[in-house]
Parts: structure tokens; sequence; C-alpha cells
């Protein structure tokens, strides 16, 4: 039972890692980028859903809001601060999304405070049970676990089936052909880093639900959001995915038949054998970039 | 060009750093100046005093993980000697009280207890909070023989050892007394229960632990711990839930004690739960509570309705104690805001500190207030319903404390005030002396000067 309970917690936060392992991905994919600035944001904008549903807002009017806020900051984050470093040296708009991290953070914690908050959630908080068997499954972490798989179709829709999908794919694979071509490319990466910030968003409203906020609250997530998108691979959506649950459900083991002071360093563990063992991740298909 | 860019400014990070100590050496030099009860008499450190005032420091979680409800007990201590200096003092003396904050981090306290000590040049440090916060600035502490008062932290690091920090003073009941009572309590009252324990992976847990196997080892099924910053808690309940636990101890924070109420009502599992006195403020765990209300959660409170914790000082729930009645009238002229049980803890505190200060006189030194501490604050009324344990042996902070049971928003007492000490030392009932005392009219204690 015990087992049962601790996989089944395990499945509802690897769905959490998932969207923010895909959060992580999209921007990789469009722009090279690996976006630390993701866990704050999505923390920004699941405290202005609380705002919004503590003057009296419905949960589901504050939820929308709270994407649409994420929507706006991902372009506003690309379009006055990302697109003015220099990105032939790699390492600097990563050094950036660190400083964007911190300031944020300080940002939040003067705004909202820095003290935890309950989150409300949108359905009962109490696990399924059959007979006098509680299962570690709520109406929340069924929605969690439909609501990340639907983002996950969709934007496997809209990068297969759209032409909005094949510029973008285009303008990811080689700006300058794309360009020629008469592809936007500038306007397709503040779109790309927007939907980014809309799935990082959906992951911080999803841990949040029926939990406690503060403006760290996300800052673990960011971690195993990222060794999940290593894991399986920064390339590829699907890998992502399957990446954030093998984190969420292994990570769970270990808290409860290990220890849960292990759980970083298991997080780090599994990040240094992928990286010795697969360094592209379970799921890459490019070949690995030579220097 | 580079090179030499770097070898300046490297040349220029040692000169800056040769200056600044070379100035902390020269404000070390002058603080006597202003210092002391200006007569030969008074031999010994007067850092921090002088003939007007006396300057202390502190070091607070006001943000991060541990501030909810820790973060108000500095305004209550401010409150407090808002009241004593508006009275006039201690000895003509006005206490001016620094607290920063620490979050909660190690680190950080370290930062700002230097800053406290080798920059602002405080007398003491007085109501320190936190167990690993504090450890990183205990032996500091004691190597600038700074005294360090009233730690906010029921860890046995403070007092079991006076020759290894003789500047060091507890304050609180440690977690090992408080586990022996509420492990006596269920020996004798619940003899039948399957005990798990929900233990937070330092001392706080570790304490707590040995004091309750000392009395209901046999009756303990599982104990889980989990390390603080970490929030899901959800496979170490899943663990004492498998494991048929129906009475869940838990030496926690006040955050934990919300997570696992929250988690248990995802499992479904109800045992009896018992928590440790840091953890169990019912009106703060209840606002963190409230919002959970969907039908799933019964709302705010009454979620912990029926909990066991231990009380050591009169709370909000006796607003007829003639403790509560002062902290109400301190509270209602130098506080804003509601009064909590966190506020009345600060002024519980600051009052155990002015009756040092009283009981120092006149000549006031950093020596001279441990050397009272350890003759004589055994002795002085407070609020604590247990003496100190304060002696040239034991810097221990209080010796007992009585189990109690929430009702709604209210405790009830299970039991009389215990009182203990570390070790196979016997519970007993404690002199209700300590219990009964009643305030002074004025609010401030009356202690006479020790000779």
């Amino acid at each position: 039972m015990q087992l049962i309970n601790t996989i089944l917690g395990g499945l509802s936060l690897g769905m959490v890692y998932a969207a923010f392992a895909l959060a992580l991905v999209l921007i990789w994919q469009s722009t090279r980028i690996v976006n630390f600035a993701q866990a704050p944001m999505a923390m920004v904008t699941t405290f202005i859903a609380l705002t919004l549903i503590e003057s009296g807002m419905n949960y589901w009017v504050a939820f929308v809001a709270a994407l649409v806020a994420g929507f706006v900051l991902g372009a506003l984050v690309e379009r006055l601060i990302i697109r003015y470093v220099d990105h032939d040296n790699h390492i600097n708009p990563v050094i950036l999304t660190l400083g964007l991290f911190i300031v944020l953070h300080a940002v939040a914690a003067v705004i909202f405070g820095s003290n935890f908050q309950s989150f409300p959630a949108p359905f009962g908080l109490t696990g399924f049970s059959v007979g006098d068997t509680t299962f570690n499954l709520t109406p929340t972490s069924v929605f969690t676990i439909l609501i990340v798989i639907a983002v996950m179709a969709l934007l496997r829709l809209l990068f297969l089936k759209t032409d909005l999908g094949l510029t973008m794919r285009a303008a990811a694979f080689n700006q300058e052909v794309a360009r020629i071509l008469g592809v936007r490319v500038n306007r397709t990466l503040t779109l790309g880093w927007a939907l980014a910030s809309v799935v990082g968003s959906l992951s911080g409203l999803l841990i949040a639900a029926g939990g406690l906020v503060h403006p760290s609250y996300m800052d673990g997530v960011v971690v195993y959001g990222f060794v999940a998108a290593v894991l399986g691979g920064l390339d590829s959506p699907a890998g992502a995915v399957v990446g954030g649950l093998l984190m969420g459900v292994t990570l769970s083991l270990v808290s409860g038949y290990l220890g849960s002071g292990l759980v970083p360093l298991a997080a780090l563990i599994v990040l240094v054998v992928v990286l010795l063992v697969r360094p592209g991740g379970l799921f890459s298909t490019s070949t690995e970039r030579t220097v | 060009m580079k090179r030499t860019t770097i070898r300046a400014a490297a040349a220029t990070s040692v000169a800056a750093l040769i200056l600044a100590g070379c100035g902390a050496g020269g404000r070390d030099g002058d603080s006597g100046d202003g210092g002391g009860g200006g007569d030969a008499a008074a031999e010994g450190d007067t850092t921090g005093i002088t003939d007007t005032t006396i300057k202390i420091g502190d070091h607070k979680p006001l943000t991060g993980v541990a501030a909810p409800g820790y973060s108000e007990i500095s305004t209550g201590a401010q409150a407090y000697y808002d009241w004593v200096n508006e009275a006039g003092g201690i000895h003509g003396r006005t206490i001016e009280y620094n607290v920063k904050d620490d979050g909660y981090n190690p680190t950080n306290t370290s930062k700002v207890v230097d800053e406290l000590v080798l920059k602002d040049e405080v007398f003491a440090i007085v109501g320190g909070l936190g167990t690993p916060t504090h450890s990183a600035v205990v032996d500091f502490l004691n190597q600038e023989e700074v005294p360090d008062l009233m730690v906010s932290s029921g860890a046995q690091l403070w007092g079991n050892d006076p020759e290894k920090r003789p500047w060091t003073f507890g304050w609180q009941p440690d977690y090992e007394i408080e586990g022996k009572i509420m492990g006596q309590y269920i020996k004798e009252n619940m003899p039948d229960a399957k005990v798990g324990l929900f233990l937070q992976g330092d001392e706080l847990g570790a304490d707590g632990e040995k004091g309750l196997r000392m009395y209901i080892d046999d009756q303990i099924v599982e104990s889980v711990e989990y390390a603080s910053g970490n929030t899901d808690v959800g496979p170490q309940i899943s663990k004492l839930k498998a494991s048929g636990a129906d009475l869940v101890i838990g030496f926690n924070t006040p955050s934990y004690t919300a997570l696992s109420q929250l988690v248990s009502m995802k499992l479904g599992y109800d045992p009896q739960w018992m928590y440790t006195n840091v953890g169990s403020d019912v009106n703060l765990v209840g606002s963190l509570l409230a919002k959970f209300s969907d039908g799933s959660v019964k709302d705010g409170s009454s979620a912990l309705d029926g909990m066991m914790t231990t009380e050591y000082i009169p709370g909000l729930d006796t607003p007829d104690d003639p403790w509560v009645k002062l902290w109400q009238e301190v509270w209602d002229k130098h506080g804003e805001g509601e009064l909590t049980n966190y506020r009345i803890f600060g002024m519980s505190q600051a009052y155990a500190f002015v009756s040092a200060l009283q009981a120092s006189g006149e000549d006031l030194t950093r020596e001279r207030i441990v050397e009272v501490i350890e003759k004589d604050g055994a002795n002085w009324p407070g609020p604590g319903l247990a003496p100190f344990r304060w002696s040239e042996e034991s810097h221990l902070g209080m010796s007992g404390m009585a189990m109690s049971q929430t009702k709604g928003e209210d405790y009830e007492n299970l039991t009389e005030v215990l009182v203990t000490d570390l070790g196979d030392a016997e519970i007993t009932e404690g002199d209700t002396a300590a219990a009964e005392d009643a305030p002074p009219e004025n609010g401030i204690p009356d202690v006479a000067v020790v000779e």
C-alpha cells in the first residue's frame, strides 16, 4: 500500500516536473538557451492568480489570467532583455536568466510578501478510496495529469500540423535560411518564449494547488525539471514528459524508502549518470554537437 | 593590459581588507569610552552600554520557510522593551533592540551576527532563534565573550555544557524533556496506542525522539524524517499510514504541521495527532489550512481539533491569566495588529532578559550579567509555568511544561505542570508557585540586585 501511494504521489508530482521540463525544452529548441528564470516567472504568475482569488474572483478566471500573464511575461522577457544579449557566446544568456531568477525573487518578496500562503485547489483534495483503502490520488491530481497530457497534445498539434508551427520549427532549425524564406524570425522567437512561459506558469499553478506557496516554492521544481529535461533529452518534448514522470516517481521512492534528505542528491546522481552514459538524453535524435 | 587591471584590483581589495581590519580594531578600543557605569568599579566589558542606553541584538527569520509565526516574535519583544523604556528603562538605561533577518539560513545568521557584534557593537544577543541557525554563531559568540542569552530553540547545546559555552543560556524547555513528558503521558494514559513519529531531520527531531523512547520505545511502530525545505511529505505520511500508527507525534515546525495535515487528508489518514509546542500554534496552522475548505478539509483550526501538545507559558487561550492581561495591555499600547501567541513568546522572553538587567544593578558589564543569571536566575518570577534551570552547572532553560489538548481554538490542560531534567531525571509535578505567580502592577520585573 505504501508503495502504491508513494508511486501515485510521484506520478502527479512527475507530471508537474514534466510540464516544467517541457517549458525548458520549448525555449531550448528555439533559442538554445536554458531558461533558469522559468521558475520565478511561474512563481510570479501563480502569485497573480492567488491575489485575484483572494480578491474574490473565481478560481478558473484566476487560472486563465495567470496563464495570460505568463504569456505576456514570457514575451516581455524575450523582447526587452534576452534579445539584447550576445547570443554568440552560449553562456551569456544563461547567466542572464540566472540573474533574472534572483531579481524576480526579490521583487516578488517585496510585492507579495515572503510568508507561506495556502493556495486553493480546483477540485477535492481527498484521495479516492476503494473500500477501506484510500489512494494517494485526488481529483486535483487527476486534473493535473489530464491537463499536462492535453497541453502536450496541443503543442504537438501546433508544431506538426499548423503553418505557425512549421515557421517556428524552421526558425529554430536555421534562422538565416528561415529569414530568406520569409519567416519573421524575431516574431517567432518572441512567440516561442511566450508559449514556454505559459507552460511554465501552468506547472506553477499545478504544483501550488492544495499546497503552500512562497517566493521560493518553485526552486526545487527548477532543479528537478531541469534534470527531467536532460534525462529525456533537451531536444525532445516527449522525452521531457517521460523524464518528468521518471524523476517524479524516482524521487518519491527515494524520499519514502531511503530518506527525504537524499532527494536532491538522487537528482544529482541521475544528472551525472545521464551526462556520462547518454549525454543527449534518452530520447535524443540529433547527434551530439561538437565544438 | 588586462593583467595590470587585475593586479590593481587585487591590490585595492587587499588594501580595503587591511583598512577594514584596522577600523574594527579601532572601534573595539573606543568602545570603553562611551561605556559603562563610568566609574572604575565596573571592571569588565561594557561594550554596547552607556549611562543611558543598552544596545542588544537578535537574529530571527523575518522571511522564508520559518517566517510564518516566528517573524512575529520580535514585534512582541519590541513592544515590551518600549513598555520598559517608557517607564524610564532599567537602572536609568533604556533598551535599544536591533533585530536582523537571517531567513532561517545559517550562512545569513553568521553574517548578521557578525554585523551586530563587530559593527553595531551590541552588549548581548538576546533571543536568537533556531537550532541550525544559532549553531552557526554560538562558538563565535563565546569566543568573542558576548552574552548569548535566552536562545529561542529547545536544543540542548545552549545549556548542557556551561564550561564549553559559558556565555550562552537557553530559554524554553528543551526537546528532550518535552519528549519525556509526552512519553510518560502516553505510557500512562494511552498504553495501547501504536505510535508513529514525524520528525524534522535535525536536533528537533532527534532530541524529541530520545525523550519519547525513554518511555514508549515498545509502542513506537514507525519513525519517519523529513528534510526541512523539501515540502513534499507525501512519502513520509504514506509510510506512517502503512505502519498502522494510530497516534502520530510530530517534532516539526508550524509549516510542516500544516503540510502533514494536508497530506494526511489526501491519504484519508486520521490518527490522533500530537505536536511539539514549537509546531503547534492552532491559529497559525489553522490560517494556513483555512483555504482548503471545499468540502474536503474541515475549515481552519477545526482541522486541528483534538490535537495534543505541550504548554510552558500562558497564552491567548487563557485571557484572564494575569500575565496574558499584562501582555494585552503592553500590546494595546505599543503594538500594531493582533496579539498572537508568538508575540507573547517574545514578550515573555524579553521579560526574562529585563529581570536579568534588573538583578545586575547599575554596574552592568558582560561578565556581571552572566554571573547574575547563574547565581539567581532560577529564582526569578515570570510567566513560565516552571522555573529556569540556570546555575553554574547548567545553562538550560525552563524545566517543565504541561500537556494540553485543543478544543476548537482553545487549549485545555491534560496534566499539571510536570518538571524534569535531561537523562533519567525523574518527572515530578512542579512547584505550583512558578505557575501561579503574577506580574507586578507596573509590569516591570521586581527582582533584587544580586550582591
